[in-house]
C-alpha cells in the first residue's frame, strides 16, 4: 500500500479521531454488518481527506445513531491525565478548575499498581492543578499557569512538563501554547501544551492521540541511534507479560506511555518496531513513529488467541530477523498450553460471555473467549474506529475476529451508557461480563450477572493469556451468588416503560415518543 | 522566575486534591432517596466527581442514581458554539421518561455558565407543568463540592419546598451536618446521629442516606421547630436562609460528638435549646453511657497494659468537620498529644475564626493551632517537617499522605476524602457507637502495622 503522510506532526494539535478515522459512538447490529459498513480498506486509502475517508462520497460516513438521552462518561482531559500524568520524572499541569482534577485519587491507585507491576518505585502520582476560580474566568489565568509551571519546576525538577487545557481554559481562550514556549526557553526542558478540553471530541480516546502527538513532537529523540534489540509496546498499566513472549526472540520491551520515564519515551524512535496490546490505543503512536523515523509498525492483528498470536509473533520475527527461532517457539508454546486449555474448555462448556470494553481490545478478548469454547453472541464497545491510523488491512481487528471465529450477532457501539446496558444484557442473557471503564458493571451485578473487571489489560495476551483468562473466569463465575441474591433486593433507577423497551436505541429511531403527552410522574405536594 | 510567589509556600497550585468542584454536589442529590441529578456540563465532569467523592473515597458506590446512572448533556463543540439549551431540553424530557425518581435536580457546569445558557428558563418550563424539578448553578469555578452542596440544598428549598406559613412541630429537627459522600463515613454517621436524637426524644428530618424518607423529609422542612447545624461551617448558610424564609431558629454546634463525654454534652445542648422535657433524654443518656463504659472498662486493660508501645503524638489532616471532632476526642478521651492540625476543605473566610477558637480550647489544659492549607505538596511537606519526637506518630488523613507517613514510620488512619485504601459500608466513628469503633480502628491499626 502506498503510504501518504497521514499524520501531520507540524501542527500543535492532533486532528480528532472522528475526523481522522470516522469514529462513531452509537451503532447497533452484527459484527459482520459493522465490518461491511466500516469498509476498512477503502477508508484506509482515503485517510487524510477528511470525514474519516473521503471528502465527497456519502458512503464515507458510518451511520451513527443519535440518542436524545445520555449519561455521564469520561473525557479526553481525563485520558491525558492517565497518560502523560503517569510519567514518573515528568509533571503534568492541569490548567483548569479543581473539579477537572477530581479523578486523581483513582489515577493514583492505578499508577501505584502500575509501578508495582513494572517493578518501579511505588509512589504517589504528582499532577498540579492551576486551580482556577470565577475571577480567572473573567480576567484570564496565564499568570496562574506561569506560577504553577514554576512550582512544578522548583518542587519536582521534572525532565519534562505537560500542560493540559480544559473546557474553561479553551472557552476563555487561554494561550497555553505561548506560555509553554516561553517556559521551555526559560527552563531548558520540553514543555508540551495539549489541547484536550473535554468538549472537543465525542470520544475520550482522542485523548490518547493528543498525548502521543505531544510526546512524538517534543519528547521523542529526533536523531535516533538504532537499538537492535528494543521493541516498543504501546500499553497502559498491564503486567509485564510481553517480556515472556519477546525475550526468547532476543528482544527487550520498551513500554509506552504509562510508567515510562522521559528517557524511555525519548528512545522510542530508536526501536526496531512498535506493537501494542490494543490498536485503539497504540495505532497513532506506532504509525507516527513509522512515518517519521522509519520504526516499523507491526502489521498484524493483536496477540489474542492462537492464530493472531502466531501472526503477531511472525510479523515481529521478520523485523528482528528471528524467523527460524519464532517457528520453534510457536510450536513449543502451542504444545505447552494446549492441554491446559483443553482442561479449561471442559470446565467452561456451555458458558456464555459478554464483553464490554474499548473497541479493538474487545475484538481481542472475544477471540480469547472463543478459544476457551465460551459462547459470545453479544458485546458492547465504547466507540468504533472503522479504520486505525496504521491503515494496514492485517490490523483490521474486527474483520479478523469475524473471519476466524465467526459472527457476533449483537455488536453494539455505546459510550458507557448504563441505561442501554440492561436491554443489551437481556437480549443475550450471559453468565458473566468482562468489563473495562466504570459504570456498566454495577448494573450487571444488580441484575445478577457477575463481572470480571479486567484491570490488568495484559492478562489475555499471548498463549498463556488464554489460560490466565480461563482461570480468572472460573473465579468470576463463582461470584454469581452475590448477584443472584442482590437482584432480589435492589431496584434500578429506570422506569418500567424503559426497562420494557426491546430496542436500546428506540429513542434515536422514534424521538417522537418523547413528545407524546406525559403524565406528571410525581405530583408536587402542596404545602399550604 | 515565571511566577511571583515562593513555590515553597501555598500558591494557586494544588497537588493531591482533597475535594471535588461545585458540580460534585450531584452526589448531594443522589444521596436523597429517589433524588435524580441531571448535569448540564461536558463529558467527564461528573465522572471525575464520582472517583473523588465516592469510588476512591471508601468505595461507597453510586447507589440508586449516582455513578454512571447520572444523565448528562455531555456538551460538545456544537453546544459551546451554539449554546446547549436545546440539548438540555432533550435531556430533561427524556430523563423524565427514562429515570424513575421523585425529585430531579439539574446542575449546571462550567461550559453552560461560560457560554451563557439560560438553564433556569429551560427548567422553569417543566416546573410550570408540575414536574418535581429544580436547577442549581454549580459551575466548577464557583468553588468546591462543599460550596456546591449548599447551592443545591438551597435550590431544593426555594424551588421545590416553597412557601409555608403554617404551624411548627416542637421537637422536630432539620439536621444539617456532614456532606454526603465527601465525608467518607456519612452513611453510618447519619444513622448514629438520628438514633441519638430520636433516643433523646426528637423527630429528625435527615434528608440523606438510608434513614431518610426522601422528599418527605424535604417537604417537612418548614414544619420543623429549628435547624441543627452540626458542623463547623457547612450548613450555616442554609440555616441562615431558613431562618429568614420560615422564621426558623437554628442551633450551631461546630463539634460532631465522638465518644460518651462529647455525645452526652451534645444531647443536653440540643434538649436545652429546644425546651423539650429532658426526662427521655436523661434516661437515654444513662443507658448509652452504661453500655459505653462497660466496653471502655474492658478496653482499659489493653490501653494500660499493652507492653509494646502505643502512639501518643498525632496529626489530623482533613476537612473541618472531622478534623475538629477527632481532635476533641483524641485529646479528651485518650490524652493524646496534638502536633500538627491542617484543615483542607477551604472554609469560607468568615468562618475561620470560629474554627480556630475550637482548637484554642480543645481541653482545659490543651490548646493548639490549626492551619488552613489545600495544596497537598505543602501539606505533606509540613507533615514531614513536624516534630513528632522519637516515637511513631499516628496520622489521621486522606490517602495522599501515605507516602510521607511511610517516611515518618507513622501509623495512618484514613478519615477524610479521598480515603482510597479503606472500604466503608455502614461504619460510623461518631456518637456512642462510633467512638468505640474508632478506638478499635486506631488500636488495631497501631498494633498490627509492624506485625
Amino acid at each position: 500500500m502506498v503510504r501518504d503522510k497521514s499524520i501531520n506532526l507540524h501542527l500543535v494539535d492532533v486532528e480528532n479521531r472522528e475526523k481522522r478515522l470516522g469514529t462513531i459512538i452509537a451503532w447497533d447490529g452484527s459484527a459482520s454488518g459493522l465490518v461491511k459498513q466500516s469498509n476498512y480498506q477503502a477508508r484506509a486509502l482515503k485517510r487524510g481527506q477528511g470525514c474519516g475517508g473521503s471528502a465527497k462520497g456519502e458512503s464515507c460516513k458510518l451511520c451513527e445513531l443519535k440518542m436524545p438521552f445520555n449519561q455521564q462518561t469520561m473525557c479526553t482531559q481525563s485520558i491525558v491525565a492517565c497518560q502523560v500524568g503517569n510519567i514518573p520524572d515528568a509533571i503534568l499541569i492541569e490548567h483548569s478548575s479543581i473539579g477537572c482534577s477530581a479523578i486523581h485519587p483513582r489515577f493514583n491507585v492505578g499508577y501505584k499498581i502500575g509501578l508495582a507491576r513494572r517493578k518501579k518505585k511505588v509512589e504517589n502520582i504528582q499532577i498540579v492543578s492551576t486551580n482556577l476560580l470565577e475571577r480567572d474566568m473573567v480576567f484570564g489565568a496565564s499568570e496562574k499557569l506561569r506560577q504553577s509551571i514554576q512550582d512544578a519546576w522548583v518542587r519536582f525538577k521534572p525532565k519534562a512538563i505537560f500542560i493540559s487545557a480544559a473546557c474553561t481554559t479553551a472557552i476563555i481562550g487561554e494561550d497555553i501554547v505561548s506560555v509553554a514556549k516561553e517556559a521551555e526557553e526559560k527552563l531548558g526542558i520540553p514543555v508540551v501544551p495539549l489541547s484536550c478540553e473535554g468538549f472537543r471530541s465525542k470520544h475520550w480516546s482522542t485523548g490518547f492521540d493528543i498525548s502521543q502527538h505531544g510526546i512524538i513532537r517534543q519528547i521523542v529523540n529526533k536523531n535516533p541511534k538504532k537499538q537492535k534489540n528494543l521493541i516498543n509496546i504501546i500499553a497502559l498499566w498491564g503486567t509485564d507479560y510481553f517480556s515472556e513472549m519477546l525475550n526468547p526472540l532476543g528482544l527487550k520491551v520498551n513500554y509506552l506511555i504509562d510508567m515510562a520515564t522521559v528517557d524511555e519515551l525519548a528512545q522510542s524512535s530508536e526501536a526496531i518496531a512498535s506493537a501494542t496490546f490494543c490498536h485503539t490505543l497504540g495505532s497513532y503512536y506506532a504509525a507516527a513513529l513509522e512515518q517519521e523515523y522509519g520504526v516499523p509498525d507491526i502489521k498484524a492483528p493483536q496477540p489474542y488467541g492462537f492464530p493472531a498470536t502466531d501472526d503477531w509473533l511472525r510479523a515481529i520475527s521478520k523485523v528482528a530477523n528471528k524467523e527460524k527461532e519464532v517457528e520453534e517457539y510457536i510450536i513449543k508454546e502451542h504444545e505447552r498450553v494446549q492441554p491446559k486449555i483443553d482442561e479449561l474448555k471442559k470446565k467452561l462448556k456451555g458458558v456464555k460471555g459478554f464483553v464490554a470494553t474499548g473497541s479493538a481490545y474487545a475484538h481481542g478478548i472475544i477471540s480469547v473467549l472463543k478459544e476457551l469454547g465460551v459462547e459470545v453472541n453479544g458485546s458492547v464497545v465504547f466507540h468504533h474506529d472503522p479504520v486505525y491510523d496504521g491503515g494496514d488491512e492485517r490490523q483490521d481487528t474486527l474483520k479478523y475476529l469475524v473471519d476466524n471465529y465467526g459472527d457476533i450477532e449483537h455488536l453494539t457501539v455505546s459510550k458507557t451508557q448504563q441505561f442501554q446496558f440492561y436491554g443489551l444484557l437481556r437480549r443475550v442473557n450471559p453468565d458473566f461480563i468482562i468489563i473495562r471503564h466504570n459504570g456498566l458493571a454495577p448494573l450487571a451485578a444488580k441484575v445478577g450477572i457477575p463481572a470480571f473487571a479486567l484491570g490488568d489489560e495484559h492478562l489475555p495476551v499471548g498463549y498463556e493469556g488464554i489460560i490466565r483468562v480461563g482461570e480468572a473466569l472460573l473465579n468470576v463465575l463463582a461470584r454469581r451468588k452475590f448477584g443472584e441474591n442482590l437482584k432480589k433486593h435492589v431496584k434500578l433507577p429506570y422506569t418500567k416503560w424503559w426497562l420494557e423497551q426491546e430496542d436500546p436505541f428506540i429513542l434515536a429511531k422514534h424521538p417522537e415518543i418523547l413528545d407524546e403527552e406525559q403524565e406528571v410522574m410525581v405530583k408536587k405536594e402542596k404545602l399550604c | 522566575m515565571l511566577g511571583k510567589l515562593d513555590s515553597n509556600e501555598q500558591t494557586n497550585s494544588i497537588v493531591h486534591p482533597r475535594y471535588g468542584c461545585a458540580i460534585g454536589a450531584a452526589y448531594t442529590v443522589s444521596a436523597i432517596p429517589r433524588g435524580i441529578p441531571l448535569v448540564h456540563c461536558g463529558p467527564g465532569c461528573v465522572d471525575k466527581q464520582y472517583f473523588m467523592l465516592s469510588f476512591n473515597n471508601g468505595y461507597q458506590g453510586g447507589g440508586y442514581s449516582g455513578g454512571s446512572a447520572i444523565p448528562s448533556v455531555n456538551a460538545g463543540e456544537n453546544e459551546v458554539v451554539f449554546g446547549g439549551e436545546k440539548k438540555l431540553d432533550d435531556l430533561i424530557k427524556s430523563s423524565l421518561k427514562i429515570m424513575d425518581g421523585d425529585l430531579f435536580v439539574v446542575l449546571s457546569g462550567c461550559i453552560g455558565e461560560l457560554v451563557g445558557d439560560d438553564v433556569g428558563s429551560v427548567v422553569k418550563k417543566y416546573q410550570k407543568k408540575g414536574y418535581p424539578i429544580v436547577y442549581a448553578e454549580t459551575g466548577g469555578f464557583k468553588g468546591n463540592n462543599l460550596i456546591g452542596h449548599e447551592i443545591v440544598t438551597q435550590a431544593i428549598i426555594d424551588q421545590f419546598v416553597g412557601v409555608y406559613s403554617g404551624e411548627k412541630e416542637k421537637g422536630l429537627i432539620n439536621l444539617w451536618s456532614e456532606v454526603p459522600y465527601f465525608n467518607t463515613n456519612w452513611r453510618g454517621d447519619f444513622i448514629e446521629i438520628k438514633r441519638i436524637l430520636e433516643g433523646a426524644g426528637f423527630k429528625v428530618n435527615i434528608f440523606f442516606g438510608s434513614e431518610s424518607r426522601g422528599i418527605k423529609d424535604w417537604t417537612d422542612i418548614p414544619r420543623a421547630q429549628f435547624n441543627l447545624v452540626l458542623s463547623p461551617w457547612v450548613g450555616l448558610k442554609t440555616a441562615k436562609h431558613l431562618e429568614k424564609k420560615y422564621n426558623q431558629p437554628y442551633l450551631h454546634i461546630p463539634i460532631i460528638p465522638i465518644g460518651a463525654e462529647q455525645t452526652t454534652e451534645f444531647i443536653r445542648k440540643v434538649v436545652n435549646f429546644s425546651g423539650i422535657n429532658n426526662g427521655k433524654s436523661e434516661e437515654f443518656i444513662e443507658k448509652e453511657e452504661n453500655r459505653y463504659y462497660y466496653f471502655l472498662d474492658h478496653f482499659a486493660d489493653f490501653f494500660s497494659e499493652f507492653w509494646f508501645g502505643l502512639p501518643s503524638k498525632y496529626a489530623v489532616i482533613g476537612d473541618s468537620a472531622y478534623n475538629i471532632a477527632l481532635n476533641k476526642f483524641l485529646v479528651n478521651q485518650l490524652g493524646l498529644l496534638p502536633v500538627l492540625q491542617i484543615i483542607t476543605d477551604n472554609p469560607t473566610e468568615k468562618y475561620r475564626e470560629i474554627i480556630q477558637k475550637q482548637y484554642k480550647e480543645l481541653a482545659e489544659d490543651v490548646s493548639t493551632e490549626v492551619q488552613f492549607i489545600e495544596d497537598g505538596y505543602i501539606i505533606e511537606k509540613k507533615l514531614l517537617e513536624a516534630d513528632f519526637g522519637t516515637t511513631s506518630p499516628i496520622i489521621f488523613s486522606s490517602a495522599w499522605e501515605r507516602d510521607v507517613i511511610k517516611q515518618l514510620n507513622g501509623i495512618i488512619i484514613e478519615t477524610c476524602c479521598p480515603s482510597s485504601f479503606e472500604v466503608v459500608i455502614n461504619r460510623t466513628y461518631i456518637g456512642y457507637t462510633g467512638g468505640l469503633t474508632l478506638l478499635e480502628k486506631i488500636y488495631t491499626t497501631s498494633i498490627s502495622s509492624g506485625a
